[in-house]
């Protein structure tokens, strides 16, 4: 038996694939599970990036072109699967860098592994602030970091929900989110938010569910006796859709403001109507407004034979992550991990994707201030609603903005 | 705190809880010709809702897919029955409890790789618009599924106790082997007990889908409490998982109002392990003499 | 012996001290990271081998106490000065109490009521986790720092190291106690509660203690887990942990640490391996041929049904077919493991561990432990006198089942040194008299007096350590155990090792005394030869006379045998006369309940009949005979009939 399991575990070490004359990155992510939508789509976001860029002949190295090699590692939204898939990426000697994470439980399981070894990630497209901000520790934070994050931090999500809600004069809100790390973290967020925007809302009621659950009457009850006038909400799939129906059933009639998971398909189809004049911040809309997001979209859904995304957002950042780390390498003029993450804190030249134009979109690593490894600012994220199965601009202005600052 | 808000908790949380006792169904049927039961009944209950679902894509309409569902369930239940269960009944072995367990792993990784990972609505021709009686809201979809497990205690009851087959599947219960003598082939008994248990499944899907969704995960959650119920109503008990069903969903709404919603499964999980310790035969179980 | 001894322990030396070089040859810290899962995992389900293989019900509560553990160490080197070695002891002892909190509403639970209790203690953990923000953090998950170990920092492989040690004292300890005392009592009462009572042992005690121990090392790895991770979150000790942890024990073998350590392997490195294609498929082809190798050969031996050679097959085939067709076999990681699963399930039952003990037992011709020599037989059942005194006596004892009057007011008593036979139709009430007496039933009123003094009612336990031991009509042996060791759970006054010594390896020598005297109690009842056979591999007679030999193991002063000759082929019969007619020499007083009369006449001081629960007759066997109450209890009335009735003939199983 020892002897199978060291031959074994000499296999595991010793196959990964070689790849002396080829970029190999690393896509990791929740590909089964609940949080597979934005996992996958994410994966297939990238996957799309990487075979334009194999399709037109790799990322030129120095005097060569380099083909991009993936590497998959499904973390099953788990921790301790997350923390192992670190070590093994950790342990791959020719491995450039990491794109992945849904998960904030996985990315903090997991990170330190690909830190200490110095690996470039970026984290997309989700993964609460507590992915970055374990870092940001001033003083006692690491000097460089190789940690990316390339995804609408809660932060900002955060802040445009309150705003919103105060912009459209609401003064009681109820506050309703799931019990994992993702929703209880937005859930703080939310609340420094109202205070940092001058305590104008009311909280009338802070209530909670879990995964899976079915039944939110109790909850809503408890928003609707406070007089609640919009309910803002935090969490990921299908639960946000009951809270939806719920309110229907009770007759509610106020919107529900949220974080960007709100544009998933889960919540969308399974709202149905219900879901109409729900609000949520996006970084990505999937309406071919431009035409680089026309090509993007037609090339989806035609290389994954659907006719909608699952998490459109996910999947544009992923293949936006894609290109930026693709252009990193190639101003980096090596696959050296080191020389990437120099090159992503001071891009040259900007990177044109699909959300945006990307210039400059990271700084050099300050311990005291998580924005210079943070892409999204305010302005790449705009305000989405869902309008009869669909997700619109809520707001007219933004898409006309977006049209105009002519990324495409 | 005013009576309509608390009668509306437990009005939805009881109708709730009526979607654990029709999955709770599933396993006392088993349980009552084998002593075993399919832990990976939710999966039975998951894939069932997708196959209505695809042949709904197809077309069909709403009260043709019903029937058809229903086969497939039977049919799951069957293969179950010949893959993981038979045996290990055979060998007297408790292997079906890790047999089911992997097979569900199995139905569970093929739905995701076969209908996609993610959560899907059910059309369903019952309206979904609430009306409001006595100060309560109830849907009609929660109606429907009050109906469907009502339909299916009724019937089920009404077999045990007033045909041959009932009679059988109590013979099988009590002593598989003087069954056997009786000319009652117990394993047909099994069988038709794990494609009636598959069928339940079916139903229990199609009817729920259109509340829950239909996604590989549809019925992780609701399976753990329907198991519960299931278990603490008596293994045997028909009307128990009614009652039971009705007032684990009521205390769930109730508690999550009153204790915190973070709180929601707690006081229905210590009077379940109570419920055990006083009564392990179920509340509604009947009580073993202890024989040597 | 010797040769076995250098196999077993040579291989378990070889096993650690290669797993402790591991980290010299291999650097990669992904390797390390691995083997440090595996040895947590190899603690924590060495833990639930006790209650899954040894108690034999399913536990899904490990993955809650694993959980459990990792916060109290947590907490504990987070909030207190306690540090390291302070967390090891905490997390543990906690797991401990809770496992026997736990324990005492799912005492009286088994197979589905049993999961059912431990599946919703898991949710219970994980709610209160999640909801406990304040002291957990709750869902933003706990994060801590390794603390150094005695002023050491640990790196990560003297970490490994410490868990790999960790799990060498785990392994020797739980050995010392599994092959003790404490472990046949586990595996007894998984197989017959009622008998592990009925013989003193306590199934309260020690299904508390399998319970507490196994969340104890659950609680261990927990504390193991936290400083390995050093960050935690309610959410990843869950349902779906635990039905793996299961998995994995049934995969690697149930009651062996091999097994359980197997079981590690596969849980912590499969799903890791199977990322890897090339891998899954050498992995795939190799279960292939493996399935068809041995299907063939269990069809041609007819050691296997068709079912358990063919299903293997198709599963493994589709494993290889799977992997040409399907484009991403990650996607597919969870019908991959649950076919594997599923082929060793239904191919090798036993599990992986089992099957290779067997079969490396065969080809290395290793012969199992030799036997000590017998105990002289006046060490361990010292003859009593025989004084004819009134040794037990039932005054007006009665016991209803709600309207049904099984024992009516009987009163009687049984001298010592006597045979006193109970004879009555069938439900006149002479078996639920004697679970009256032994406790099995509560009366409902009247009392049983031994010696002049009342015997505990209600409790098979007490009455079985106040001196009366019986057997049972319908055999409750431990099937699973041998001869021997039924003998040797029952054995009393041997035992005397406090379980902190018997951890230790400080209880040997009292087991090897305990198995000289089982082996005595053997040789009397005549199974000396059948001592290693299990007892459900032995014929039927023998099964009935094991049962004897186990009840004298109590050293009773009382023994009631209930129909010890029921269902005998006629030469098992006249053994069976023998072996009680020796056991009466020995100065036992026996009460002896039988339907045979050749068997009574033979054997009984003195016969009482009952009749409807009532005592209708008493004397000697033939004075009983003839009485004509008892003649009419058996054949009905008769009056009419103008001939004397014949009395039941002597041989004549009467029923």
């Amino acid at each position: 038996m020892t002897k199978l399991f060291g031959t074994l575990l000499l296999c595991a070490l010793s196959l990964p694939v070689s790849a002396a004359d080829a970029v190999k990155i690393a896509v990791t992510g929740p590909f089964t599970g609940g949080s597979a939508p934005m996992g996958a789509s994410m994966r297939d976001g990238a996957k799309l990036a990487i075979a334009e860029i194999n399709a037109a002949g790799g990322i030129q190295v120095g005097d060569k072109k380099l083909k991009i090699e993936t590497v998959e590692r499904d973390d099953e939204a788990k921790n301790e699967r997350g923390a192992l898939i670190a070590q093994e990426l950790a342990a791959m000697a020719d491995l450039s860098g990491v794109i992945g994470s849904v998960n904030t439980g996985v990315v903090l399981a997991g990170d330190k592994h690909l830190q200490d070894r110095g690996i470039v990630k970026i984290i997309t497209p989700a993964a609460g602030s507590a992915s970055m901000t374990q870092w940001a520790k001033g003083a006692e934070g690491p000097k460089t970091l190789s940690m990316f994050r390339f995804a609408a931090h809660d932060g900002i999500q955060a802040a445009m929900v309150v705003e919103e809600a105060i912009n459209r004069k609401y003064a009681k809100v109820a506050l309703l989110h799931d019990s994992t790390n993702y929703g209880v973290s937005g859930r703080d967020d939310l609340v420094r938010q109202m205070k940092l925007q001058g305590d104008k809302l009311q909280v009338v009621a802070t209530e909670k569910f879990n995964i899976g659950d079915k039944d939110m009457t109790a909850q809503l009850l408890r928003a609707k006796a406070g007089g609640a006038q919009a309910i803002l909400i935090w969490g990921i799939g299908p639960e946000m859709a009951a809270v939806a129906n719920g309110m229907a059933k009770l007759g509610m009639k106020v919107p529900l403001i949220g974080g960007w998971t709100l544009s998933m398909s889960n919540f969308i189809d399974n709202a149905g109507k219900n879901g109409n004049g729900t609000l949520m911040p996006q970084t990505f809309i999937e309406e071919p407004i431009t035409p680089k997001a026309k090509a993007f979209i037609e090339a989806y859904h035609k290389a994954y034979g659907v006719t909608r995304i699952a998490s459109p957002v996910s999947a544009a950042q992923g293949y936006d992550a894609v290109y930026l780390f693709a252009a990193a390498v190639k101003q980096a003029k090596s696959t050296d991990s080191q020389k990437i993450r120099e090159a992503l804190e001071d891009l040259k030249e900007p990177v044109s994707g699909v959300i945006a134009t990307w210039k400059k979109p990271y700084g050099k690593w300050d311990p005291s201030n998580v924005e210079t490894h943070e892409a999204f600012r305010r302005e790449q994220v705009v305000m989405g609603m869902i309008q009869d199965g669909r997700v619109v601009f809520a707001n007219e202005r933004d898409r006309a903005r977006l049209q105009k600052s002519g990324n495409m | 705190m005013p009576a309509s808000i608390v009668a509306q908790m437990a009005i939805s949380g009881a109708l709730m809880g009526l979607v654990y006792a029709l999955i709770a169904y599933g396993f006392q049927l088993t349980y009552a010709t084998s002593k075993s039961i399919n832990f990976g009944q939710g999966e039975l209950v998951m894939v069932s809702a997708f196959f209505s679902l695809t042949l709904l894509d197809l077309g069909l309409s709403y009260w043709l897919v019903l029937p058809a569902g229903l086969l497939f369930g039977a049919a799951l239940g069957l293969v179950v029955e010949r893959a993981a269960v038979r045996l290990a009944l055979e060998q007297k072995s408790e292997g079906w409890i890790l047999l089911t367990i992997i097979l569900g792993l199995f139905f569970f990784s093929a739905a995701e790789n076969i209908w996609g990972r993610d959560d899907r609505p059910f059309p369903t021709p019952i309206p979904s618009e609430s009306f409001h009686v006595f100060g309560v809201d109830v849907t009609p979809l929660e109606l429907s599924v009050a109906v469907g497990v009502l339909a299916v205690m009724g019937l089920i009851e009404l077999l045990k106790r007033k045909t041959l087959l009932g009679k059988a599947f109590e013979a099988v219960s009590v002593d598989r082997d003087a069954g056997e003598l009786m000319g009652i082939s117990a394993k047909r008994t099994v069988m038709l007990s794990y494609a009636l248990s598959g069928t339940v499944a079916a139903l229990a899907g199609i009817l729920v889908s259109p509340i829950t969704t239909v996604g590989p995960t549809m019925a992780s959650a609701l399976v753990l409490k329907a198991f519960s119920v299931a278990v603490v109503a008596g293994l045997d008990s028909g009307f128990g998982v009614v009652l039971v069903g009705m007032f684990l969903g009521a205390l769930e709404t109730l508690a999550s109002f009153y204790v915190g919603s973070g709180w929601r499964e707690a006081p229905g999980l210590v009077l379940l392990i109570l419920a055990l310790a006083v009564r392990p035969t179920g509340v509604f179980g009947k009580a073993a003499i202890r024989k040597v | 012996m010797l040769k076995r001894l250098l196999l077993v322990r040579g291989a378990e030396l070889l096993l650690f001290v290669s797993l402790a070089a591991l980290p010299l040859a291999v650097r990669s810290p992904y390797a390390l990271g691995l083997l440090t899962l595996l040895a947590i995992y190899g603690i924590l389900l060495i833990g639930l081998d006790v209650t899954v293989g040894y108690l034999g019900q399913v536990n899904l509560a490990q993955a809650a106490f694993l959980g459990l553990g990792a916060y109290t160490a947590a907490i504990v080197v987070t909030h207190s000065g306690l540090g390291l070695v302070g967390a090891l002891v905490i997390a543990p002892s906690v797991c401990f109490v809770l496992g026997a909190l736990l324990a005492l509403p799912a005492l009286r639970l088994e197979g589905p009521q049993f999961a059912l209790a431990t599946l919703s203690f898991t949710a219970l953990a994980t709610t209160a986790l999640n909801e406990l923000e304040w002291l957990t953090q709750g869902a933003q998950g706990f994060s801590l720092s390794r603390p150094p170990l005695l002023g050491h920092a640990l790196g990560a492989r003297d970490f490994y190291w410490l868990c790999m040690a960790l799990l060498a004292m785990v392994w020797i300890a739980m050995r010392n106690l599994l092959s003790s005392q404490w472990g046949r009592a586990f595996e007894a009462l998984r197989d017959s509660p009622i008998a592990t009572d009925a013989m003193g042992v306590g199934t309260y005690r020690h299904k508390v203690a399998a319970f507490a121990f196994g969340s104890g090392l659950g609680g261990l790895a927990g504390a193991l887990y936290a400083f390995n991770f050093q960050y935690l979150q309610p959410q990843s000790f869950v349902y779906e942990l635990t039905v793996i942890l299961l998995l994995g024990v049934v995969l690697g073998g149930r009651k062996s640490l091999w097994g359980a350590f197997v079981g590690a392997t596969l849980v912590a490195l499969l799903p890791n391996l199977l990322s890897n294609r090339t891998l899954f498929q050498a992995f795939s082809a190799l279960g292939l041929a493996v399935a068809l190798a041995a299907g063939a050969r269990g069809l041609v031996r007819r050691t296997m049904r068709p079912f358990q050679a063919i299903a293997p097959v198709v599963a493994t085939l589709t494993l290889v077919l799977g992997g040409l067709v399907v484009e991403n076999t990650e996607d597919w990681r969870k019908a991959i493991f649950a076919l594997m699963l599923f082929s060793v399930v239904v191919g090798l039952p036993e599990g992986l561990m089992g099957f290779a003990t067997r079969f490396l037992a065969q080809l290395l011709r290793i012969a199992p432990p030799t036997l000590p020599p017998a105990s002289p037989l006046d060490a361990v059942l010292p003859a009593r006198p025989a004084d004819g005194a009134v040794l037990l006596e039932l005054r007006d004892l009665r016991r209803h089942f709600g309207g049904v009057k099984a024992v009516d007011g009987v009163s009687l008593s049984v001298r010592a040194g006597h045979v006193h036979g109970l004879i009555g139709p069938n439900g006149s009430g002479k078996s639920t008299l004697v679970n009256v007496v032994s406790g099995l039933y509560t009366p409902t009123s009247g009392v049983a007096l031994l010696r002049g003094s009342a015997l505990p009612q209600g409790s098979l336990v007490r009455v079985a350590r106040a001196g009366v031991a019986r057997t049972f009509q319908n055999l409750q042996l431990f099937t699973g155990l041998t001869a021997l060791e039924n003998v040797m759970v029952a054995l009393t006054g041997v035992y005397r090792a406090p379980l902190p010594f018997v951890l230790l390896g400080l209880g040997r020598a009292e087991d090897r005394r305990a198995r000289a005297d089982a082996l005595a109690l053997l040789e009397l009842v005549g199974l000396g030869d059948e001592a290693r056979t299990p007892a459900k591999d032995l014929t039927y007679g023998a099964q009935r006379f094991l049962e004897i030999a186990r009840a004298l193991a109590r050293k009773p002063e009382v023994l009631i045998l209930d129909e010890p000759a029921a269902g005998l082929a006629h030469p098992d019969v006249v053994k069976q006369v023998e072996i009680i007619r020796r056991i009466r020499q020995r100065g036992v007083t026996i009460v002896l309940i039988e339907h045979h009369m050749d068997v009574v006449t033979q054997l009984c001081d003195v016969v009482t009949a009952l009749d409807g629960g009532k005592l209708i007759a008493e004397g000697t066997p033939d004075e009983v005979k003839r009485h004509p109450k008892v003649i009419e209890a058996y054949l009905g009335n008769v009056g009419d009939v103008a001939t004397e009735p014949a009395p039941p003939a002597a041989g004549a199983r009467i029923s």
